[in-house]
């Protein structure tokens, strides 16, 4: 951008009141310092209780304004502010990460009086990432999109090493920082080498998207392009890195172990959704950048096959369910991967409904499954093993029921939400032609069903134990197991509507999955924006 | 000989690479978080010269906001380190291994 071309954008800025569109994320921020503030002027008896409490009914509202319009109703894709692109599906694409959020919060009121750590810093931690993810997800610039990634990711740091007191939260939150600082690095130099070839090509504002991907518009590359795919490869570590996808994972499951399973969630949930979100908005306009997909093609399909692999089989031998929960993770981040090779393939736009519906479906489900886990957790959440959820259906039917349906829908059983996910992905990855993926897609959810029923199978059945056990009289083991404490009833209300969410998105998904013709119709969850 | 962007490119990726594989290779903590500065240094070196080369502006501007990212960064990575250095009075990362399978 040069002196020449900035007047008139500020011209235009100041003319078209464009802050309207950034309100939801200066809510955000407005609300985490005023959590800050509040803690301030709150007696210290209330703190515990209001703050957590003034967080999660900020986030409610702020959800519910996004939908209203408050928020003003956009046509067709706009750009505000030079670097950020707004889409008519934003507000939906708001909502989900503002969900997600609110449950991480509430998870967290569950999971924190446990242990001796201020509250208030948390939500107000968590409220500064949200608002840094709802702008990285609409930034068309790679300035915007570098800088909100590293609020994020810095959040994220200390979220993950919150509970500091203990010395496996400690290691978590080293090794997340170690690789995570080490992929911004890369992230960084990537977007370096694309600034430097678009620049030395003379095109006009290369740090831009869509500026960017015309260095791939020839068929032919020329020599000075390798810069710029070595620009391109070192942004998909990246952004890799924050999927998880193999082989930039090695740091998921044990970050996933070591921090407090709300931050877990968030992690599994937020990050990894905005991490596709990303790729997705820097692929957006790509189809004719015919270089660019040969390059990207092959790479994608190979991380989407290494992690479906890699995850499934990993998750095979844990005991312990929140790597479980990690390594199944990262073979989700394969088959959203699947979808994405397919929607460059191809490009249909049915193809991004079926990202943003799986997408749906696995933060629903995983919710579920990692709120049971924070009731059924004890002060410390790290070692949770498979055995802890011994009849747990017996002992507490909710918790076991919401258990039964999540790992459901995560493993793609039919009446719930993640069949119908999966299903899509796959009939994508059938249209794009894609058939040695769609067979690895498939072996993997078999062998995904292995581990998820055996933790199902856990939280079910009796332990089997031969006659001559069981008439020896012994005390079945399970009995000392501690009873998870009962869940509130506004437990049961957040944790009843998810397991609720994923039944009836299982059967009826309306206009949800896909409806190209008419994008206006799809309801207001939807994750992923579109912009054709 | 003059000086020429593709000179300042071959530092920048010198300085990337040796950050790069100082984060693989060295085993104390904090030599890897100064590894990382040298990469993000490298990039910004390799920034400015594009920029200067060029006549854009934008790649000049972007390294203030570099700055403050790794300034950022490395304060929380530093209270993270010591916070750990307290418990364990130990900075090499073999020490830090409870986790695993």
């Amino acid at each position: 951008m040069n002196a020449e071309t900035i007047f008139p954008s500020l011209q235009t800025m100041a003319e078209s009141n464009q802050w309207v569109y950034l309100w939801p994320q200066i809510a955000l921020v407005v609300l985490g310092l005023g959590l800050l503030v509040l803690e301030m002027l709150l007696p210290r008896k209330r703190v515990g209780t209001l703050v957590p409490a003034v967080a999660l009914a900020g986030f409610a509202l702020i959800g519910v304004l996004v939908c209203t319009p408050l928020f003003p109703t956009l046509a067709d894709s706009l750009t505000v502010f030079d670097g950020m692109l707004l889409s008519p599906l934003s507000p939906g694409i708001f909502l989900f990460f503002i969900a997600s959020s609110f449950l991480t919060g509430y998870l967290s009121m569950v999971c924190l009086p446990r242990q001796v750590l201020p509250r208030t810093e948390y939500f107000a931690v968590l409220s500064f990432v949200t608002a840094a993810i709802l702008v990285l997800i609409h930034a068309n610039n790679f300035l915007m999109m570098f800088v909100a990634l590293e609020t994020v990711t810095i959040g994220l740091y200390v979220l993950v090493g919150y509970a500091r007191g203990q010395m496996t939260t400690l290691e978590a939150a080293l090794k997340y920082l170690l690789t995570g600082a080490m992929s911004s690095a890369m992230l960084l130099f990537g977007i370096v080498l694309l600034y430097g070839a678009g620049a030395i090509k003379g095109i006009a504002d290369p740090l831009n998207y869509q500026s960017v991907l015309q260095l791939f518009k020839d068929a032919q590359l020329g020599a000075g392009d390798s810069l710029a795919l070595c620009g391109v490869a070192l942004t998909l570590c990246a952004v890799a890195f924050k999927l998880g996808a193999v082989p930039f994972h090695i740091w998921v499951p044990d970050v996933y172990q070591g921090a407090l399973t709300p931050t877990t969630a968030f992690l599994a949930v937020s990050s990894k959704a905005a991490g596709f979100v990303v790729l997705l908005c820097m692929l957006m306009f790509s189809f004719d950048a015919q270089s660019l997909k040969e390059l990207l093609i092959p790479l994608l399909s190979l991380l989407a096959a290494l992690s479906i692999l890699f995850g499934n089989l990993g998750a095979l031998s844990q005991r312990n369910v929140k790597r479980l929960m990690g390594l199944s993770g990262v073979s989700h981040a394969g088959y959203l991967l699947l979808g994405v090779v397919a929607y460059l393939t191809l490009g249909h736009v049915s193809m991004l409904y079926a990202i943003a519906f799986y997408l749906l479906a696995y933060m629903l489900a995983s919710y579920a499954v990692f709120g049971v886990m924070s009731h059924v957790a004890t002060n410390i959440d790290d070692f949770q093993e498979m055995q802890d959820y011994r009849m747990l259906l017996e002992k507490c039917p909710f918790l076991g029921g919401v258990l039964c349906v999540g790992l459901g829908s995560l493993a793609g059983i039919p009446p719930c939400a993640g069949f119908i996910g999966k299903l899509l992905i796959f009939i994508c990855a059938v249209q794009a032609q894609l058939y040695w993926l769609l067979g690895i897609g498939i072996f993997g959810v078999v062998v995904s069903i292995y581990y998820y029923f055996g933790w199902m199978r856990a939280a079910v059945y009796r332990p089997w134990r031969s006659s001559q056990d069981s008439s020896s009289g012994k005390i079945p083991m399970e009995s000392a197991q501690p009873s998870p404490e009962v869940p509130s009833v506004w437990s049961r209300l957040v944790l009843g509507a998810l397991a609720a969410a994923v039944l009836l998105l299982g059967l009826f998904q309306g206009s949800l999955v896909s409806d190209p013709a008419n994008p206006r119709q799809v309801s207001s969850q939807t994750s992923v924006p579109q912009d054709n | 000989m003059s000086i020429g962007l593709n000179h300042f490119l071959i530092v920048a990726a010198l300085l990337f690479s040796i950050g790069f594989f100082g984060m693989l290779l060295r085993r104390n903590v904090l030599v890897l978080l100064m590894c990382v500065e040298l990469m993000l240094n490298a990039s910004t070196v390799a920034l400015v010269a594009f920029s200067r080369y060029t006549d854009q502006m934008d790649g000049a501007m972007f390294v203030f906001f570099i700055i403050t990212v790794a300034a950022a960064e490395v304060a929380v990575g530093l209270a993270i380190i010591v916070s750990l250095y307290r418990r364990k009075q130990s900075l090499m990362a073999e020490d830090y291994a409870t986790l695993k399978n």
